[in-house]
């Protein structure tokens, strides 16, 4: 049965994807992937504002602003604009409103992602290499979405009971325990043999989901918590899609009809079939390249114990995508990911100088998924970027000794060193040092760790202050490595 | 950036100061540490101009058009012609004796043998050239990316280039050795660099050398301008050819179109570069020596022009672009042409 519906998925797969080529023409899909927080709104944004602005660059006499895109630095790209995309069902990306979210009088960032979200971006340049050189059009499609789903990924290869035990395995975790104390109360006093009851699975779910969204607050930024909807429902909000939660089973438990587990475990696979199933199919199984974003600042902020559990989050998630050197055929019929770029986001954040040592770490977080895709042949590189940039670099000099700062605008309420910022004031920023050996940064135990003895700690700040071109409309803003970025993801493909 | 003393997190407000208030702190503003990066990243414009004149020349594959099918037609057609008017000939040979038809069978059987191997040795000559252009984008390209395995690989096949000469012995057993151990791509193009180039390097530049000096003189002494104009063009093509068979390359007749080709695309593409390199100094200089003589003054324009021509060429001739080396200016080729303002340049270039 199962191996049936897997060659049906597959067949409809193929299917859709030649229908898209097709319809689409030169291009590819671009996976956007990161858990929340991790900035993928602001890159996908950034992304296109830049390449809509980037032909006029010259014309307005502005310096190139990508200029390691080889299509960019030989002036080979005529335009970038945005199109209706493909699917209808699902939102356009509300581009208009994050750029006016980011550049509007008050500066923010854009709010969570809630739903899921799409966008076409056709670029028209000249074609240099091939049978037919010449203008020609290129099509990048970008899918936004909350990156709390993408905690689900994993559970498409996990039964109930096995998402159970590793539930409560996790939650004893001394990080974990406190915040999961009160849910593992509720539990430990239910019996998965008896009847079933509603009230109770409700109540179970409700305490499931404190647990979850305390942990993922940003004290102490845990990233391993599925499942995703759960932490943001979106359109499923009280549907019984969501009412169930873990229970304390016994080794080589079988669930009797018409028992608590029972119904647990039926909701637990409507809910992969139905809710995962579906958003996987639809948005990653036919991806042609990667990006991973990674907020490694959040996690490094709250201590090792959560570094540990992104690494885990990651390495689950990504074990989840198709990896692989691709061809012509293959990218017709059965797309594979042949490059992946994992991302360090909000480099600005921190001091150029620090950025090897967060590299390092990077590439200890995703080391897994680095070796698998390196085995199967596909293309890996790690960065640190910023899609927009927020602060510029300068040295404070007190006294005798010189500290490499940052110089921007910290958020309302971030506090450091006796400092409790009102988002208007400027100040410059010594977050600390990463440590030199990237192994450091995973041993301890330390979660929400106090501002006070915290090593680093970086500070969150505000969209730069924004700069308007002739026609009034904001220029993009400035960036770090987003153009390397574009030329390892698909730079290739504008020859 | 040391760990030694562990420095907490610190921040430094930076407001608008209370009448009378006093920072404690000083604020440095620091040059954008992100565009050194890039440029670093884009590569030099010169390794930029190398790889577009190798692609321009050598290259450069065949497309359609209708000048080149007019050519190869009409090709065809001599080639039949002339056929033919051989067959008359040998049969009319034929029909005055035997021992004469045989002979002149023999005769286009022996033109048929050279013709099939001159035919191979200029394919072999193009296909040559055409590994030492590919040899130079990929060396550049493992440099740019720090690929070790690539550096390894392109390395070797550098050393297989120069197996024939024994000058190069010492180095490529160095390089040899070097393989088989763990070092950074990077640094492996960089060693082999430096063991393998500076000599060919020092030929090239006297080669260069050689004809700047024969073309100014032919200039001066020669009766007719038509003179100097054939002297030069004849010098600047041995002299590219002198410079791709240094390294490594073989142009023969067909190759020698390509390489001409590539080095005209370079000195098109540097064109604009070069009017700050001297160029631009000598022209004006050349009013100077115009003054004392018009002869002298032409020869020393000629002198720059072929040592530029031989830059341009080793530009694209060098199996790999200029990492450790520095690439040769006008005034190291030809510094008898810059007697004065020599000196000034090579100190600006000290910086």
């Amino acid at each position: 049965m199962s191996v049936l519906t897997d060659l049906f998925s597959e067949a409809r797969n193929t299917a859709a994807n030649l229908a898209e080529v097709i319809a689409r023409g030169r291009g590819l899909r671009l996976g956007v992937t990161g858990l929340s927080r991790a900035g993928k709104t602001v890159f996908i944004t950034a992304l296109a504002q830049q390449f809509a602005a980037l032909a006029h660059a010259a014309a307005e006499g502005r310096k190139n602003p990508l200029p390691v895109l080889r299509v960019a630095a030989e002036r080979r790209l005529i335009s970038g604009r945005l199109e209706p995309q493909p699917d209808d069902n699902v939102a356009r990306f509300a581009f208009e409103d994050h750029v006016a979210a980011l550049t509007g009088p008050d500066r923010q960032w854009p709010q969570s992602t809630r739903q899921i979200s799409e966008l076409r971006l056709r670029l028209e340049f000249d074609r240099r290499t091939g049978l037919r050189p010449g203008p020609t059009s290129f099509v990048i499609d970008i899918v936004d979405y909350p990156g709390e789903w993408l905690l689900d990924l994993p559970l498409l290869e996990k039964s109930y009971a096995e998402w159970s035990r590793e539930t409560f395995e996790a939650s004893a975790a001394a990080a974990r325990a406190p915040l999961a104390a009160e849910w593992r109360g509720f539990s430990a006093g239910l019996d998965p043999g008896a009847q079933e009851n509603e009230s109770v699975a409700r109540r179970a779910a409700e305490l499931f989901t404190g647990y979850l969204r305390a942990s993922r607050a940003e004290a102490y930024a845990l990233s391993t918590l599925p499942p995703g909807r759960f932490l943001m429902p979106g359109d499923l909000e009280g549907s019984p899609a969501l009412t169930f939660a873990p229970l304390p089973l016994p080794e080589g438990h079988r669930a009797v009809r018409g028992s608590l587990a029972a119904m647990m475990e039926r909701r637990y696979e409507a809910y992969k079939s139905h809710v995962v199933k579906p958003f996987f199919r639809d948005h990653f199984a036919r991806l042609d390249r990667q990006i991973v974003l990674v907020d490694a600042l959040s996690a490094l902020n709250s201590g090792p114990a959560a570094l540990r559990d992104l690494q885990r989050a990651l390495d689950d998630v990504l074990a989840a995508f198709r990896v692989g050197r691709g061809n012509a055929l293959s990218r017709l019929v059965r797309p594979k990911i042949d490059r992946i770029l994992v991302a360090a986001t909000k480099a600005d954040h921190l001091h150029h100088l620090s950025h090897d040592r967060l590299e390092a770490i990077l590439r200890q977080l995703t080391a897994r998924a680095i070796s698998r895709a390196d085995f199967s042949g596909a293309k890996v590189d790690v960065v640190a970027l910023a899609a927009i940039r927020a602060t510029r670099e300068a040295a404070v000099r007190r006294g005798r000794e010189t500290l490499d700062a940052i110089v921007g605008t910290p958020l309302k309420g971030e506090r450091l060193d006796g400092e409790i910022f009102d988002g208007e004031t400027e100040a410059a920023i010594f977050p600390g040092l990463l440590p030199a050996d990237p192994q450091k940064a995973f041993r301890g135990d330390g979660l929400a760790t106090p501002e006070g003895e915290a090593d680093v700690r970086f500070l969150r700040f505000r969209p730069p202050l924004p700069a308007f071109g002739v026609d009034g409309k904001p220029l993009p803003a400035p960036h770090i490595r987003l153009d390397r970025a574009c030329q390892f993801l698909f730079g290739d493909r504008l020859s | 950036m040391t760990d030694a003393p562990r420095s907490r997190p610190r921040a430094f407000r930076l407001d608008e100061l209370a009448p009378g208030g006093e920072r404690d702190f000083v604020l440095e503003e620091r040059p954008d540490a992100y565009e050194a990066e890039t440029a670093r990243l884009t590569g030099d414009p010169d390794e930029q101009a190398a790889e577009q004149a190798q692609a321009a020349g050598f290259l450069r594959r065949g497309s359609f058009g209708w000048g080149g099918l007019l050519i190869s037609s009409l090709g065809g057609l001599i080639a039949f012609s002339f056929g033919l008017w051989l067959d008359q000939l040998i049969e009319s040979l034929f029909t005055r004796s035997m021992a004469l038809g045989f002979v002149g069978l023999g005769l286009a059987g022996l033109a048929l043998l050279a013709l099939v191997a001159l035919i191979g040795r200029e394919a072999r000559a193009i296909f040559r050239q055409r590994r030492v252009a590919l040899l130079h984008k990929a060396l550049a390209l493992a440099h740019e990316t720090d690929d070790r395995d690539l550096a390894r690989a392109k390395i070797g096949e550098l050393a297989a280039i120069y197996q024939g000469r024994p000058a190069t012995a010492a180095a490529r057993a160095h390089l040899e050795d070097l393989r088989g151990e763990i070092v950074d791509g990077r640094d492996l193009i960089e060693i082999a660099e430096r063991e393998l180039m500076p000599a060919l390097d020092a030929a090239a530049r006297r080669e260069v050398a050689g004809a700047a000096k024969r073309v100014s003189l032919v200039a001066v002494i020669s009766p007719r301008a038509a003179v100097d104009l054939i002297v030069v063009a004849a010098q600047a093509l041995r002299l590219i050819r002198r410079i791709a068979e240094i390294y490594g390359g073989r142009p023969g007749l067909l190759g020698a179109w390509r390489l001409a080709r590539a080095v005209g695309s370079h000195l098109a593409i540097t064109g604009g570069m070069a009017l700050t390199d001297g160029l631009a100094q000598q022209i004006i200089g050349h009013g100077l020596a115009a003054k004392i003589s018009a002869r002298l003054g032409e020869g020393v324009v000629n002198g720059a022009l072929t040592a530029r021509i031989g830059i341009s060429a080793i530009s694209v001739c060098r199996p790999m672009p200029f990492f450790a080396e520095k690439p040769p200016s006008l005034g190291d080729v030809a510094p008898f042409l810059f007697s004065d303002s020599g000196k000034g340049e090579g100190a600006k270039r000290e910086r």
